[in-house]
């Protein structure tokens, strides 16, 4: 992307322009971070980044699908790099690339069943080591991109909704719910079940933010019976819940979870009383990651939440930490609900290599 | 290309690269065994192929050979559905068949530059007898400066860890040989579990030497990571419900199913190890939880 030096250039307005949103959009990324609860919800991050994308295709000069792919790398690494904890935009990336790959492989006419992705039958019929380059030039790719990118908003808009629908299946009458903290998806499928059924839900508070009390003030507004309990009374009280409905912030690619903190002694408390944990987590939330990378997995934020800073004399002592997220493995988790239905977490690499091609694992 | 002329290639190709893979080896001579082929219909190919993969396997009974072999037989099938003509066919079977070698030299790089972005500094590793794959893994993870130290099992009856350690040490990687029996006791200590395997099987489980379902089976109580790095052509159609149902012919070296009258008495070489205690498998078609074997072994022999 080419920036202020081409202000007498006729098109370069547009181009300041994307500029502008595109630096207006990162800067928001940074702020976000700063962990009393989510500023934004990931929905809606995703739908601003695929917004972004689809500006980034319409406006941005490119000739061939390599450029295309290119440039929208480029912007992907500095959005994944303004917030790293923030997964939703590279899984947005990773998508709008995949379709480019997608809409490529069709303008040429070769059958998606060469499919890009490596396998054994692939590795003994190919005719050769020739790598696709993305280079050829398609007039009518542009206006094909943009109607899948779309498509892909039309199924973000539609994702909280389609979760919400398969509510009744799992919610039965007069069981008792735990849930933990605050997710606008558990919410929406709770708030939905209450139409018909009438059940209990116990909200773990999850300090230090307690948005545990939220979820509950929300709940209760929708004529759902709730009780909120301190993280420590997770246990005690497991042994009279049915079911346990988590949302998440991140599906790891081996169908763990990155949620946030008290989630995995939640999930550890279900499994000792063989509780079935059910985590509603719409499509965009999956990511190709491996819960190895120590560094980017964690976030820390201000320990003055834990240990305020009016506690002078013993800050110099103490080390305070405050985490945001925690991992959950996939061992401890019974089923998924997204918007496409529901699945075991040992589907999670089916569900994996049909959103993503594995080359884009990496920006 | 007779039977003797068969081995002595096979064994010629295992000593010019002690690195290589058998299985490779295998896919080699069988290549070779087609250059030289004098038959004038696919089905006497055929034929002649699998009579050289079995002449193979008496020579070195391990599953990566027979998978190997089924491998470059399943190629040829695919390749003469496409041309019926028979020289035109072979001619395009010894093009792919040495693209194909050229693929899976590179495999064992691309399972190192999965995998040790797992291994982190101060980690500590187990492994369990002399594997290749696990080397290049360890190579990879000491030339990205990564601190870690290594316990082998000795791996008995062929002491094969010791070799590993030698092979460890020339990299100064700190390394300490332990008992087979001591997996138990040394699990405590470690923190990650990584072993190679002669042959992955359907349902994600992995037959390797023995000792290896021990360690696992110990992992899993002390809830440590138990990390499998295999080549893809080593996926095998087999599945095996327990111990008992892994055939006998990979059980024991081929020497001494030649030789011995009563198998009973012999100890067996390998073992099977069930997907539910691998955590996860790292092949060059990338990494892979158990489940997700099965899929690509369909995706090829479909």
């Amino acid at each position: 992307l080419v920036v202020e030096n081409e202000a007498t250039m006729p098109g370069s307005d547009k181009e300041t322009d994307l500029t502008e949103r595109i630096e207006a959009f990162l800067s928001d990324l940074k702020r976000g971070g700063s962990g009393t609860g989510p500023l934004r919800g990931s929905a809606e991050t995703a739908r601003e980044t695929t917004a972004l994308l689809r500006r980034i295709t319409a406006q941005a000069r490119w000739s061939s699908a390599g450029d295309l792919m290119e440039i929208i790398r480029k912007e992907g690494r500095r959005m994944t790099a303004a917030q790293p904890s923030e997964t939703t935009v590279g899984n947005m990336i990773r998508r709008v690339l995949k379709i480019i790959r997608e809409e490529y492989a069709r303008s040429r006419g070769s059958s998606e069943e060469t499919d890009q992705q490596e396998s054994l039958h692939k590795l003994l019929t190919s005719g050769g080591l020739s790598e696709e380059n993305f280079r050829q030039h398609f007039a009518a790719l542009k206006a094909n991109v943009i109607e899948a990118i779309n498509e892909l908003l039309t199924e973000l808009e539609g994702t909280t909704d389609n979760i919400a629908m398969q509510a009744l299946e799992h919610i039965h009458s007069n069981e008792v719910i735990m849930t933990i903290g605050r997710s606008r998806t558990v919410e929406a499928f709770l708030k939905d079940a209450a139409r018909k059924r009438k059940f209990h839900v116990i909200v773990a508070e999850c300090a230090p933010f307690c948005q545990g009390h939220e979820m509950a003030t929300s709940l209760s507004k929708a004529g759902i019976e709730t009780t909120v309990i301190t993280d420590a009374a997770i246990f005690a009280v497991m042994s009279r819940v049915n079911k346990v409905i988590i949302g998440t912030q991140t599906v790891l690619a081996n169908g763990g979870l990155r949620a946030v903190n008290g989630t995995h002694t939640l999930a550890l408390a279900a499994k000792h009383h063989s509780t079935p944990l059910i985590v509603c987590a719409p499509m965009f939330k999956l990511s190709p990651q491996f819960p190895n990378e120590e560094d980017t997995f964690h976030k820390f934020v201000s320990p003055h939440e834990v240990l305020p800073f009016t506690e002078g004399e013993i800050l110099s002592k103490v080390n305070v930490h405050c985490p945001v997220f925690d991992y959950v493995p996939p061992e401890l988790i019974t089923l998924f609900i997204s918007n496409i239905g529901g699945h075991a977490p040992s589907y999670i690499y089916r569900l994996m290599s049909e959103l993503y091609h594995p080359e884009d694992h990496e920006l | 290309m007779n039977e003797e002329e068969l081995v002595e290639y096979f064994r010629a190709q295992m000593r010019k690269d002690p690195d290589m893979a058998s299985a490779v080896a295998a896919i080699r001579t069988l290549l070779e065994f087609l250059k030289r082929d004098k038959g004038e219909t696919i089905l006497g190919l055929r034929e002649s192929l699998t009579s050289a993969t079995d002449c193979l396997t008496g020579v070195d009974s391990s599953v990566a050979v027979s998978s190997g072999g089924e491998l470059f037989l399943r190629f040829i099938s695919l390749t003469s559905l496409e041309h019926q003509d028979l020289s035109r066919c072979k001619k395009v079977m010894e093009e792919r068949g040495e693209l194909f070698l050229e693929k899976i030299s590179m495999s064992r790089a691309k399972v190192a530059k999965l995998c040790h972005t797992f291994i982190k500094d101060g980690a500590k590793i187990l492994t369990h007898s002399y594997s290749r794959v696990v080397l290049r893994v360890l190579e990879k993870a000491a030339a990205e400066k990564k601190r870690f130290s290594v316990y082998v099992t000795e791996s008995q009856p062929d002491a094969a860890g010791r070799q590993m350690a030698e092979a460890l040490r020339k990299l100064n990687v700190p390394v300490t040989v332990v008992l087979d029996a001591a997996v138990g006791y040394v699990l405590e200590k470690v923190d990650l579990v990584i072993v190679g395997a002669e042959g992955v099987v359907e349902s994600g489980g992995i037959i390797n030497k023995i000792g290896t379902y021990q360690m696992a089976v110990c992992s899993k109580a002390h809830n440590k990571p138990f990390y499998v790095v295999a080549e893809s052509f080593k996926f095998v159609r087999l599945y095996p419900l327990n111990q008992q149902d892994v055939p006998d012919k990979f059980k024991y070296k081929a020497d001494t199913l030649k030789t011995v009258q009563n198998l009973s008495e012999e100890h067996p070489m390998i073992d099977y190890t069930p997907p539910s205690l691998i955590t996860l498998l790292f092949t060059d078609l990338g990494v892979l939880t158990p489940s997700a074997v099965s899929d690509e072994l369909i995706k090829l022999y479909l």
